[in-house]
């Protein structure tokens, strides 16, 4: 309390505000670097489904797919960081909310990043085997197909597409707007405003990235159906946001910005959040596992089935063990979480099982008959350059957007709040 | 009540700030000076006071944690001992140790425990329960939950010393410092505290003894259903109707071209107690049918096979391993599914022949006496006693749908067994186990003996009494 009147605030046009030019020299070298591994990752990922030996004729676009959920669902996670901290009027997370504000506007070049699979979904087999109807001849019953064809079909799958995206890029500019302008006027109202409207926004957006991992996640194998997926895919998507603003937060130090602004109390904060949705993420996913598993149900049993055989059972061992098992007991101590160093560590480890995680979800699926495989090593080695190239690009995105505006809010009404947080 | 009421009843002592910051200011400055045993009372929780006051951060995250660990472990072992161990049950068709179906109780321990590690090690760390403290005794104290804040030095400390002490807080600016003395209240616990004790204590039994007077008593009211649901269960037995399917039939029919579990096992030999071979040999025809005809009953498309004709070359031998496991399972099958009317001893006086003799049933067909030397393997082979009791012979209904095959043969197999006992010779048995046959010979004709003249005494008593 004591603390508040005694911290000065910088002017808003403080060097400490800007992106530091140790990391603004990296948005070419993202850009293009981003570019070329992403084309060279689809190259290597297209020749690994032309191969004759492997059956897997949608591995180049689950690839694609795969390194687009990856960066998408960090965009969206930092979308509902901002939502939820309006919601509740945090105070504590205003010096790092301009970091999930960043990120959360990278959705609209996301919907640019979206058409490869737009086009995919058009074509037969390309990445959806619901588009292959001699797929659906073998593998779904006709009663079932009477009715899922309704919605798996390429028009209705692109018109909500459509309603997605015009829901996130009007959400995320709307927020983004806000606190940009903010940075400006310095009004209070504008924070108001966000707040009144953050209601709202997360009913919109818990729908659509529910309809939106169904949509992209779920229906890779048309028969099978968790009504549990989309709080899945949202659990993996919060916590890597979480661990996104961590790393970011701590690079953004290292050179320099926000260095009295962001300190150990929003590190031991956002660690506390990142042990949260891991345990989150870990009882959303057993909880999908034990209903199938416990209910056998051979049309809902066949995704665990597929992801039990091969080298695939490897990775679900290691889902359980180092996504959940290893970070849980990581990130659990208080000294840990006030040490922004380690956490920072933690977030990058828990973003790399984070690609992990949804590799095991789409991947299997580029399969054709029972057993997926990960097609060796190129195929392996090409979706992570997918991933890594896909992000670097968004991240150079970032990079450009940070550099023509602010990394922390800088007139928000709760900033002097925020840096005078401390945890009890 | 250790301290002695002669002695000063110096507890330690409370300054009172009217400013957070004085506070902090304050409690540095103690502190620096060394003082260990101390303590902050504020309206409200104060950022930094830990630090400001040189509180080491505390174990109780240890503590819950440790707690956590034994409830997991405690929910694991618990499921693990009672459902694949102790009470092996098959629920659902999982393995009896299957984690996944552990977890969630594993889980809910994990917190329960954990919770009260933190609670309750929350109480332990703080000394709690704890029903007063001195400090209480201070007139001032009370606005510690108003706006005042409030610093205390406890006179236990090693560098207590009253004047310097109050010098210390003065310098502080305190305006108000006071030495805490012992609370001179009664200590004595009002009289009511111990009414309403025994009489929550009363209460409390009171359920109890409803349940217990409910036990024991007689009513002709209809028994009160705490779970109707589970007193009247909506399922269906055999024989019953339903709604639930088309026939109307609660007992399902077998799905057409399953087997169930057991059926088609061991070759035709061991399932027909004929020699195949032979059988191939002077009728072919009929050696087809009958596999033809095992074949459709196991596609549950046909009836069973008709009584093979007599001339039919059963089986001389029992076509699955005889050993005394195989003997202790026939002779077990034997008291459940043939005693009832062959006897225990196989001499056909089993109780629904006592009892069916004495009613004097018209219909009644004694069963065979299975000493009879017609029954014996040279008149009557392995093989056509087990047809016997798959398919069933005048009155007696056949067992295949009761007994299993294996059984069947455990049966035949125990049936000579009983044979041989009753004519075998002394010198069969083993020359170690002569002795113990002889004095169980013994023992068993002297038990004859006493029972004999226990009847003829009772007999003539009651000719007596009739007298």
């Amino acid at each position: 309390m004591s603390e508040h009147a005694a911290t000065k605030l910088k002017p808003a046009d403080d060097p400490a505000y800007k992106l530091p030019a140790c990391l603004g020299k990296f948005q070419l070298p993202l850009l293009g670097g981003g570019l070329a591994l992403l084309l060279v990752g689809l190259f290597l990922a297209f020749s690994v489904q032309s191969n004759e030996d492997v059956s897997m004729p949608r591995f180049g676009f689950s690839a694609y797919l795969t390194a687009y959920l990856y960066t998408l669902s960090i965009c969206l996670g930092c979308l509902f960081f901002v939502l939820i901290q309006h919601l509740v009027r945090a105070g504590w997370s205003v010096v790092v909310r301009r970091i999930a504000e960043l990120m959360m506007i990278m959705i609209w070049p996301m919907a640019v990043l979206f058409l490869p699979i737009l086009f995919a979904a058009f074509q037969e087999n390309a990445l959806f085997a619901w588009t292959n109807p001699d797929y659906i001849a073998e593998f779904v019953p006709e009663r079932a197909w009477e009715n899922k064809k309704l919605f798996l079909n390429p028009t209705f799958f692109a018109i909500r597409a459509v309603v997605y995206f015009t829901i996130w890029c009007s959400l995320s500019l709307y927020f983004w707007r806000g606190s940009v302008l903010q940075d400006e006027t310095g009004e209070r109202a504008a924070t108001d405003r966000m707040q009144l409207w953050s209601g709202p926004a997360v009913m919109l957006f818990a729908l659509s990235v529910s309809f939106a991992a169904f949509d992209w996640g779920m229906s890779l194998a048309p028969m099978w159906f968790s009504t549990m997926f989309g709080v899945y895919f949202f659990a993996g998507s919060i916590l890597a946001a979480h661990c996104f603003i961590c790393v970011s937060a701590f690079l953004l130090q290292r050179c320099g910005a926000a260095k009295d602004e962001i300190t150990v109390e929003h590190y031991h904060d956002l660690g506390k959040y990142m042990f949260g949705f891991i345990v989150f993420w870990t009882y959303i996913g057993f909880s999908q596992y034990l209903l199938i598993w416990y209910g056998a149900i051979p049309e809902e049993a066949e995704w665990f089935y597929t992801r039990q055989l091969g080298s695939f059972a490897g990775i679900s061992i290691a889902l359980v063990l180092l996504h959940w098992l290893l970070p849980f007991f990581g990130t659990m101590a208080r000294t840990v979480r006030r040490m922004p160093a380690v956490m920072a560590l933690w977030a990058v480890y828990i973003l790399i099982m984070h690609f992990v995680d949804l590799f095991w979800v789409v991947m299997p699926e580029a399969r054709v008959g029972h057993h997926a495989h990960v097609g060796g090593a190129l195929g392996v080695i090409a979706c992570v350059l997918c991933a890594v190239g896909l992000l670097g690009l968004v991240l150079g995105l970032v990079l450009r957007m940070a550099a023509s505006s602010h990394v922390v809010a800088v007139r928000d009404p709760r900033l002097r709040e925020s840096i005078a947080f401390e945890n009890f | 009540m250790s301290e002695s009421k002669v002695e000063a009843t110096d507890h330690g002592m409370v300054a009172e700030f009217t400013t957070v910051d004085s506070l902090l200011a304050a409690c540095r400055r103690v502190r620096d000076a060394g003082y260990i045993k101390t303590d902050a009372f504020t309206p409200f929780p104060v950022h930094g006071i830990d630090k400001a006051l040189g509180i080491k951060p505390t174990i109780l995250p240890w503590i819950c944690l440790v707690a956590g660990i034994t409830g997991t472990m405690t929910a694991l072992v618990m499921q693990i001992w009672m459902n694949s161990i102790d009470y092996q049950y098959i629920i659902s068709g999982k393995p009896f140790l299957s984690l996944p179906a552990f977890i969630p109780v594993a889980f809910e321990l994990t917190i329960l425990f954990a919770a009260f590690g933190a609670f309750f090690g929350m109480w332990a760390l703080n000394g709690l329960p704890k029903f007063s403290n001195p400090v209480f005794t201070d007139p001032r104290f009370d606005r510690a939950t108003d706006d005042r804040f409030f610093l205390y030095i406890d006179s236990s400390d090693e560098r207590y010393d009253e004047e310097g002490v109050r010098a210390l807080l003065g310098e502080t600016g305190s305006d108000y410092i006071n030495k805490v003395v012992e609370d001179e209240s009664p200590k004595q616990v009002p009289k009511f505290i111990y009414s309403v004790w025994a009489l929550s204590v009363a209460a409390s039994i009171i359920p109890l003894l409803c349940v217990l007077t409910m036990r024991v008593t007689n009513s002709s009211k209809p028994r009160f259903h705490i779970f109707p649901d589970m007193d009247f269960s909506p399922a269906r037995d055999a024989q019953q109707t339903t709604s639930l399917f088309g026939d109307n039939r609660a007992m399902r029919p077998d799905v057409p071209g399953t087997v169930a579990r057991g059926q088609l096992s061991g070759s035709m030999e061991a399932l027909t107690g004929i020699d195949f071979d032979a059988l191939t040999a002077v009728d072919p025809g009929a050696a087809a049918q009958l596999v033809a005809a095992y074949q459709d009953e196991a596609a549950g498309t046909t009836t069973p096979p008709a009584e093979p004709v007599d001339d039919t070359p059963w089986l001389d031998h029992i076509p699955v391993t005889v050993d005394e496991a195989l003997l202790a399972r026939g002779k077990q099958q034997f008291g459940i599914y043939c005693s009832v009317c062959h006897g225990m001893s196989g001499l056909g006086n089993g109780l629904v022949n006592q009892r069916a003799t004495e009613k004097q049933f018209d219909t009644w067909v004694p069963p065979s006496n299975l000493h009879d030397t017609a029954l014996y393997s040279e008149t009557y082979p392995d093989g056509k006693l087990f047809s016997t009791i798959t398919n069933g012979v005048r009155k007696m209904a056949g067992y295949a749908s009761q007994i299993e095959v294996q059984d069947r043969w455990a049966i035949v197999a125990y049936v000579r067994a009983l044979q041989l006992s009753q004519n075998a010779p002394l010198d069969v048995v083993p020359a170690e186990k002569q002795a113990e046959v002889k004095a169980a010979v013994e023992a068993a004709k002297e038990n004859l003996k006493r029972q004999e003249e226990a009847a003829a005494k009772a007999a003539a008593e009651r000719e007596k009494e009739q007298n």
